[in-house]
């Protein structure tokens, strides 16, 4: 490959906001899915301290 | 900061790490010889490349210390670092698909590099839908030990395969391989991607062992983790 | 050693008994052969080039249905509970499973062949090599198809799952055996058979040992 490539800069871009985008994403997904497992847990702590008492 | 906070921490300074390296790879680092601009896409792609490797090895290793001594937190650690692996393989794939594009005209070559590597992350993705499968957690956790163990075969193939065949894709990118003059912002986002990539383990394994904990307690309060040893393992 | 022979023998046994299910996955095969040549076209050259490779990946397809049929009958009735109880060692059981599944994939692979000859005019006078090509790689298949069939016939989504955990993991055996088998139908000018087969070699090794070792994890209860 010989040659000089000039320009390019979408190129950079897409793969740059690719990264960013599932970086964050995942980040995100992360952050969702501990809440909603918590919220889950505080759910049925609440219903096994009615059952008991 | 409380307990549950450090893994954000990390994350966060890996997300720090991350904007300066990039910052620097993109407006400061020079232009290389042959690439051009598009070149400055390695700054991401090889950073991603090597911890997709770190994040599967790891997950190895947890998968070998669940067959060996037990334990669900190393199932929890397993699965976090699998799917952490596959999110990292799958970006990797598609960074290099756009960086292929302008440098070798072809969104994708079936060459040993980038053919290893698809193996690697429809392998791993295999083994996160195996583990959604299989209901019962001990043979989940075992199964799936098994399944990583084997199809970590692939994993040092893919490393090395740039060495042992002819392939499009260059060499591994080391202080020989690479100019001086892109050291820096390299390693930064490298080091920003693995306390990200570590950041991420961590939370996913916490996210792991509380379902697993959900799943393991009887219907009416709960049982903590480390009481409950599943089987597998000498004893 | 007795017991691996044991259970090769027991293997055998039930195949031989069950040999009609044999035959439907070869009509399997064979018409998976014939579906692929449509998407050539009537281009005699193209098709003599894929023949390998179209070979390869009805073999592929075949034996997803051929390995997890290896698994319904201890599955039935609880046998494999029973194999297991016994005071046999669990890799006996595998290499015996295996082993039958190998010969039996290249029985499915060997009767493909005069349906590819005939389909897409890809013969050829080395037929000692194309079959040693052919055990090789149903040794690729066999190994790990065999210890994935032992833990999805566990499971209600076996169908699925069997090839989705299989075909990424065979590539390396899958690339070896159709680069060899093309080699061999098309001519080898420049001598890389030996190097095809060594991948496939060393696939074979690799993976006949590994899998072996785990076996007793994936059917202990």
């Amino acid at each position: 490959m010989s040659g000089i490539l000039t320009g390019g800069w979408e190129f950079v871009w897409a793969a740059y906001g690719v990264t960013a985008a599932v970086l964050a994403g995942y980040t995100l997904s992360l952050v969702v899915r501990l809440r909603s497992e918590r919220l889950r847990r505080e759910r049925e702590a609440s219903r096994a301290s009615e059952v008991s008492s | 900061m409380g307990k549950g906070g450090w893994p954000f921490a990390v994350a966060g300074l890996g997300l720090a790490l991350l904007v300066w390296g990039s910052i620097w790879g993109l407006a400061f680092a020079p232009r290389e010889q042959y690439m051009g601009d598009v070149q400055r896409i390695m700054y991401v792609h090889v950073p991603t490349a090597w911890n997709a490797l770190l994040a599967l090895t790891f997950g190895f290793g947890c998968a070998v210390a669940f067959l060996l001594r037990g334990g669900w937190r190393w199932d929890a650690r397993h699965e976090a670092a699998i799917e952490v692996g596959v999110v990292l393989g799958a970006l990797l794939c598609f960074q290099g698909a756009i960086w292929a594009k302008p440098t070798w005209g072809v969104w994708w070559d079936w060459d040993p590099r980038l053919t290893t590597t698809a193996v690697m992350v429809f392998a791993f993705s295999g083994i996160l839908a195996l583990r959604r499968f299989v209901e019962d957690p001990a043979r989940r956790a075992v199964w799936s030990a098994v399944a990583t163990v084997i199809a970590f075969v692939d994993v040092p193939i893919v490393y090395f395969s740039v060495n042992w065949w002819n392939s499009l894709h260059q060499l591994q990118s080391t202080p020989a391989t690479v100019s001086s003059a892109f050291h820096w912002p390299l390693r930064i986002n490298a080091f920003g991607v693995l306390f990200l990539m570590s950041g991420w383990i961590w939370l996913r394994a916490r996210l792991a062992a509380e379902r697993l904990e959900g799943e393991l307690a009887p219907p009416l309060g709960g049982i903590e983790l480390a009481q409950r040893q599943p089987l597998g393992g000498t004893s | 050693m007795s017991q691996f022979l044991a259970a090769l023998r027991k293997d055998l046994l039930l195949q031989w008994r069950t040999r009609s299910q044999l035959v439907a996955v070869f009509v399997f095969g064979a018409s998976a052969l014939l579906l692929f040549s449509f998407a050539i076209g009537p281009n005699a050259a193209a098709l003599r080039e894929f023949a390998g490779g179209f070979l390869w990946l009805a073999l592929l397809l075949a034996s997803t249905l051929a390995l997890a049929d290896s698994f319904e009958s201890e599955m039935s009735q609880h046998a494999l509970e029973g194999l297991l109880l016994l005071p046999a060692d669990p890799r006996a059981l595998y290499y015996g499973k295996a082993v039958a599944n190998l010969l039996q994939l290249t029985l499915l692979g060997a009767a493909l062949v005069p349906v590819m000859v005939v389909l897409y005019d890809a013969g050829t006078a080395r037929v000692p090599a194309l079959l040693g090509i052919i055990v090789l790689g149903a040794a690729g298949l066999s190994a790990p198809g065999t210890l994935y069939a032992a833990m999805t016939a566990q499971v209600r989504a076996r169908n699925t799952l069997l090839p989705l955990l299989l075909f990424p993991l065979v590539v390396p055996a899958l690339l070896g055996a159709v680069k060899a088998t093309s080699l061999v139908i098309l001519g080898d000018p420049m001598g890389q058979l030996g190097a095809w087969t060594g991948l496939l070699v060393a696939f074979d090794v690799i993976y006949w040992s590994l899998c072996g070792l785990v076996f007793e994890r994936v059917v202990e209860d």
